[in-house]
């Protein structure tokens, strides 16, 4: 199938629906009619797109976990208990990554084990292995909206068998469930299957249901500027409301700096919407930002710190929710009383500074504006270089380094830009690659991290992105030397 | 002469940002290292091995399946002809806060020479690998 950003004919999807249920034999239980009665059966109150509509026109900002294990008892027990115990405003089922490799063999063994050892051998919930049956039992017995988070860069089964038991939304996208999470898939194949599962999203919502589509923002989650975020946020976007994606949340990943992170929620809002007047869609969008995704601080009351401060951040820009990260998050996948704890501080952060916004400053004016400058460069590229077709440029833009993501694992990404804190925390861009910045910008970021430079007696260099990584998991935003 | 390491990440597991670092801090200390990447089956380490004639071989695990992963990989060293090569593994190798001396144990028992927990500076992993090979 060639690759265009093009809405798919019925006759395309249901060719390839055909081939994607006989994946597993999990798939032979959707069916898309009784699917359709089952969704609009979902009370509203369980419905995703409709409590971020709320929140939104509320201007609250909704706190979602991070969740899952491998047996069907154990998951619900986890999510009721952040449920009741945690006050989460919205649920996730955190997928394993076997699932996410499509290995559906090994979630076997993975299930087989966990029921032997008595806990869980999978880092997640093998939704495809559990099928519609297992799916709709959690989805039954919560009592808030579930969507399903994972980094899967064929989720094309994954998704029927999700909104097929009721799941309101569905994380990832063609870029962004697979430069940082593959190795070897091309960006041919995930955008195309990504375009199915939008499709998927979209004929629900021709039958009159509503569902959420939610690409993964904060990407390797590692000193990624905003802009390039942005971007990559944007096209997914506009790549899943072609499809017929009507309800969509992008995201943006914690970089640290208070005006820097107020800045790229509120220039990703604008610059989206701005992009879907542009090309004729009618797209209702919510945000979501994402608690600190590089390495934590061991100490429990330390990571407390670092959740609290994302909170603040999430609320301060008027995120629709926010992501939340645990005190465990150091040492791997927390207990559930640590989940539960991570979601509480949060909560209580939100709610305090409920109402509040960071107020418009020069400072922030500046940086909405730069990041907005340094998006619409690299857009402006993808569709040049792909002659005006968003997929196939968002492909070649990758093969060019046009768009290329820090610390990435796939072969697919150049690799080539390396990011590093300025005096005041914020992302600035050391090595451009080829990233299509003006020379006006690049020169502005230079002088912002030879500023740093000076003030810490050094060279601008590698070692001071070395120091950047690790410098949080030690309790400070910038890597100084000697810390 | 230059000792050879292979570096990877096993399993279905795609962090890759300790994975770039590790390279660096090995080869800044003079090691030749063989980086295989993220996702890396037992057969990819074992291959760059005997390929490369390695010293040794660290596997990195940061989502949890570690222990599923790094399980017989001592076994099937041994049945390629790779006698007593070193074999390291860290990160966050199993589900969960557990008892780390207990992980250690477990990995140890699987036929692992020295075992990390998370956070652990590549330093004291340089330190130990040099003293292992007689540096």
């Amino acid at each position: 199938m060639e690759l265009k950003n093009k809405k798919w004919s019925q006759e395309q999807f249901f060719k390839v629906r055909e081939e994607i249920l006989n994946h597993w034999p999990t798939g032979k239980d959707v069916n898309l009619e009784d699917a359709a009665e089952y969704l609009k059966k979902v009370p509203e109150h369980k419905s995703f797109p409709a409590k971020l509509k709320k929140a939104k026109e509320e201007g609250i900002t909704l706190a979602q976990p991070r969740a899952g294990v491998a047996l069907v008892e154990d998951h619900i027990n986890l999510l009721t208990y952040l449920q009741n115990e945690g006050e989460a405003d919205l649920l996730p089922s955190t997928i394993d990554s076997y699932t996410r490799q499509n290995r559906y063999n090994e979630c076997e063994v993975g299930l087989e084990e966990s029921r032997k050892a008595g806990r869980s051998m999978l880092n997640g919930f093998p939704a495809v292995n559990h099928g519609v049956e297992g799916c709709r039992r959690v989805f039954e017995a919560v009592n808030l909206p579930l969507q399903a988070r994972h980094g899967t860069p064929d989720a094309r089964l994954l998704s029927e068998i999700i909104h097929a038991s009721g799941w309101t939304s569905n994380e990832g996208g063609g870029i962004s469930y697979n430069i940082p999470y593959a190795k070897s898939v091309s960006l041919e194949k995930t955008i195309l299957d990504w375009q199915y599962c939008d499709r998927l999203a979209g004929l629900y919502e021709e039958m009159g249901i509503s569902l959420n589509r939610e690409p993964f923002g904060p990407l390797t989650g590692t000193l990624v500027p905003p802009s390039v975020s942005n971007a990559v946020a944007i096209i997914e976007g506009l790549l899943a409301a072609e499809q017929g994606v009507r309800n969509l949340t992008l995201g943006y990943g914690q970089c640290g700096n208070l005006v820097q992170d107020v800045a790229a929620m509120r220039a990703l809002e604008e610059q989206a919407n701005e992009y879907f007047k542009m090309y004729g869609y009618d797209v209702y969008l919510t945000t979501v930002f994402h608690q600190w995704m590089g390495g934590f601080p061991q100490d429990e009351s330390k990571a407390f710190g670092v959740i609290s401060w994302g909170s603040a951040t999430a609320a301060l820009a008027g995120a629709t929710k926010v992501i939340v990260k645990t005190p465990h998050e150091a040492v791997g996948i927390p207990t559930k009383e640590a989940n539960a704890a991570g979601i509480k501080a949060t909560k209580q952060t939100l709610n305090l500074l409920r109402g509040q916004r960071l107020p418009m400053s020069k400072e922030l004016e500046e940086e909405i504006k730069l990041i907005k400058a340094e998006t619409k460069c690299i857009l402006d590229k993808v569709f040049e270089v792909g002659n005006g077709d968003l997929a196939v440029g968002a492909v070649k833009a990758f093969e060019l380094g046009i768009l290329d993501i820090p610390f990435a694992p796939s072969k697919y990404n150049a690799g080539k830009i390396l990011p590093a804190r300025d005096n005041n925390g914020a992302v600035r861009i050391l090595e451009f690659g080829n990233i299509p910045f003006t020379k006006e910008i690049k020169d502005f970021h230079r002088s912002l991290l030879e500023a740093r430079a000076k003030v810490e007696n050094r060279e601008v260099g590698f070692q001071m992105v070395v120091d950047d990584i690790y410098a949080v998991g030690k309790g400070f935003l910038v890597g100084r030397p000697n810390l | 002469m230059s000792k050879t390491i292979i570096l990877g990440v096993i399993g279905a597991d795609c962090h890759a940002v300790g994975n770039k670092i590790l390279d660096r801090a090995f080869s800044d200390a003079g090691f030749n290292v063989i980086n295989i990447g993220v996702m890396c089956s037992q057969e990819e380490f074992i291959n760059a091995a005997i390929e490369t004639n390695a010293d040794a071989i660290i596997v990195s695990s940061l989502y949890g399946h570690g222990e599923i992963d790094c399980r017989g990989l001592r076994e099937k060293c041994e049945e390629a002809g790779l006698k007593d090569i070193l074999l390291y593994a860290g990160g966050n190798l199993v589900v969960g806060k557990q008892d780390w001396s207990e992980v250690e144990k477990r990995f140890k028992e699987m036929g692992f020479n020295r075992v990390y927990p998370p956070g652990t500076s590549p330093e004291i992993g340089i330190k130990d690998l040099k003293n292992d090979l007689g540096l």
